[in-house]
């Protein structure tokens, strides 16, 4: 652990000004935004909280931390202290998004036939003219 | 003089390059949202337009029903215009005083709840809408679940420090394109009436001494802080050879000629929320767009390989703060969603004017987003022809306050001059451009 630790500190901005001495592989900067974005060391605290808030039903808050951390996730062997967050949070959000579209189109594919009455009692336009939540006055 | 140093630099790049990308950065968001608001505009309002305004603040002192007589609508609509000014001009002085009692942990929590109500809420009825008209066999569990995620991640994207930058901008487009349509449904002649005094009030209140923005302006600047406000900030403009390891820290400057310099070197840098880092990156792109910063300035030296020199020289100017902020209200629809209605709830978005950012990138408020695109949807209420005239003025007068931006070196209203041409060319196209089209298209001339 500490020697991968010092190896990924050794990714760090170093004032070598040549660049392309840096293997390509290696990524820079753990983030999608490059050097506008954060260091690694708020990294791992940043994607660490996303990865915990995206506990509490928010799976977009995972989908939003790959996308954020995409470099760390496409280069598999950088960043090992950020790695396990984002990895965690991809699986989550697939596993997530499976559930929730195999719900969705269950719902909207098998309509009355599958679901009886109750389909038109959960169905969105219908809860909505119901709760009058889309009259203005 | 931006011409050659940039050419110092890589010759084979051209000013196009450095100024036509910050201009493409900036223009790209306010045409998005302006496109997605006349589709919304087009989609939803298809069915017949419905009498019933929607209850704001905007319709305080009068509601507009067709059975009136012009002069009558035309009074009304002045009057709520002046009403929804005078609201707004109450509502920055409030804010003006709480920034001065630096209250400025309440300012960002109530921002956070208005972005919360307004993605939330106004989302929720715009997908409502959109639902109830594709009739998508969608379900409430599946709904809620995805608007709150969407609300949620709004509110953190918008009010973190610190999260990808596509995602935050993405947000702002998406709030200003919700409340736009909301203001779309307002009656007819109370919008135009409301456009004229807030191009107006947009005026008086950033370049009066005694305007309020202007107040709260200086005193950001004075205490070197920035006001918390919803606003665009564009991408800097990367220059090919700024290794960027080797500017870890963010550095921001302001040239103070004429304040006393030692108020100059004791400020350190600190990075803040803006996001954007790597003045100098922007030092070297589009002459006059430089420079300005609210932040905390950094001392002149250590700067990397970036030629000082043209750094003082006469990039960096300007004393005043870019930041301007209007707030919009609007205050409770009567949108009923049963238990969650919190009967004055008054969003506050603190907007801002024109402007540059802390590195040198453009900066424009969420409120000329908003106003801009409520100018395209009520042009697309009419005709597309309507919006295609009204998008050009727009984007020109975008320009030619990009241009003015660049001249004075201050914060600017973005409104007033884009608002004059979009209603200028809307009236026209109207009056003028539309019986010309129709009549050569009858005669199979043109078109």
């Amino acid at each position: 652990m500490e020697a991968l630790q010092s190896q990924s500190q050794s990714n760090n901005p170093n004032p070598i000004p040549i660049r392309n001495s840096l293997p390509s592989s290696m990524p820079l900067w753990p983030t999608i935004d490059g050097p506008l974005g954060l260091s690694e060391e708020e990294s791992v605290s940043y994607a660490r909280r996303f990865y915990n808030f995206g506990f509490a039903l928010l799976p977009l808050l995972w989908a939003v931390n790959c996308f954020y951390f995409w470099p760390v996730l496409r280069h598999s062997d950088s960043f090992p202290r950020i790695r396990p967050y984002v990895v965690r949070s991809g699986i989550g959000f697939a596993v997530f998004a499976t559930l929730l579209c195999s719900w969705a189109l269950t719902f909207s594919i098998g309509g009355e036939r599958l679901f009886g009455p109750v389909w038109d009692q959960l169905v969105m336009y219908n809860l909505a003219d119901r709760l009058g939540l889309t009259s203005w006055s | 003089m931006a011409q050659t140093q940039t050419q110092t630099r890589r010759p084979c790049s051209s000013i196009l390059d450095s100024l036509g990308e910050e201009i493409v950065r900036i223009i790209a968001p306010v045409s998005i949202c302006m496109f997605l608001v006349v589709i919304l505009v087009s989609v939803l309002n298809t069915e017949s337009p419905f009498d019933a305004s929607v209850a704001s603040i905007a319709t305080i002192a009068y509601t507009e029903t067709t059975s009136d007589s012009t002069w009558d609508k035309f009074l009304g609509a002045l009057l709520n215009s002046l009403a929804f000014v005078v609201v707004v001009t109450v509502v920055t002085f409030v804010l003006v005083l709480l920034f001065y009692f630096r209250c400025t942990r309440f300012l960002k929590l109530y921002m956070a709840f208005s972005a919360f109500v307004v993605l939330g809420f106004l989302g929720g009825e715009v997908s409502l809408f959109l639902i109830r008209h594709f009739s998508t066999p969608l379900d409430c569990v599946t709904f809620f679940l995805l608007l709150c995620n969407f609300a949620v991640v709004g509110v953190l994207a918008v009010f973190m420090s610190k999260m990808a930058i596509f995602v935050t901008q993405g947000y702002l487009v998406v709030i200003g394109m919700l409340v736009a349509y909301f203001f779309t449904m307002l009656p007819e002649w109370t919008t135009w009436a409301m456009l004229v005094a807030m191009a107006l009030y947009d005026l008086a209140a950033v370049l009066l001494p005694i305007g309020p923005l202007r107040l709260l302006v200086e005193l950001a600047i004075s205490r070197d802080e920035e006001i918390p406000a919803l606003v665009y900030e564009a991408r800097p403009v990367n220059h090919g050879n700024l290794d960027p390891r080797d500017v870890v820290q963010r550095r921001l400057w302001r040239d103070r000629r004429v304040e006393s310099s030692t108020h100059y070197s004791n400020l350190n840098a600190n990075s803040d929320s803006d996001g954007a880092n790597l003045v100098m990156e922007s030092a070297s792109s589009s002459a006059n767009l430089n420079g300005n910063s609210n932040n905390n300035t950094a001392s002149s030296g250590s700067y990397g390989y970036r030629n000082l020199v043209s750094v003082e020289e006469g990039r960096v100017q300007g004393t005043t703060d870019s930041d301007i902020s209007v707030p919009l209200i609007d205050r409770g629809r009567n949108v009923l969603i049963g238990s969650l209605e919190e009967g004055a709830s008054s969003e506050n978005l603190l907007l801002e004017g024109i402007g540059l950012g802390s590195s040198g990138a453009i900066k424009l408020g969420l409120g000329d987003f908003i106003f801009y695109s409520v100018l395209v949807g009520r042009a697309a209420m009419y005709d597309f022809m309507t919006v295609y005239a009204c998008y050009l003025a727009i984007i020109a007068g975008l320009g030619i306050t990009l241009m003015l931006l660049a001249l004075y070196q201050k914060a600017l209203p973005a409104l007033p001059v884009s608002i004059a041409l979009g209603l200028l060319f809307y009236f026209l196209t109207r009056l003028l451009l539309e019986v010309f089209v129709v009549q050569c298209s009858l005669n199979l001339l043109l078109f």
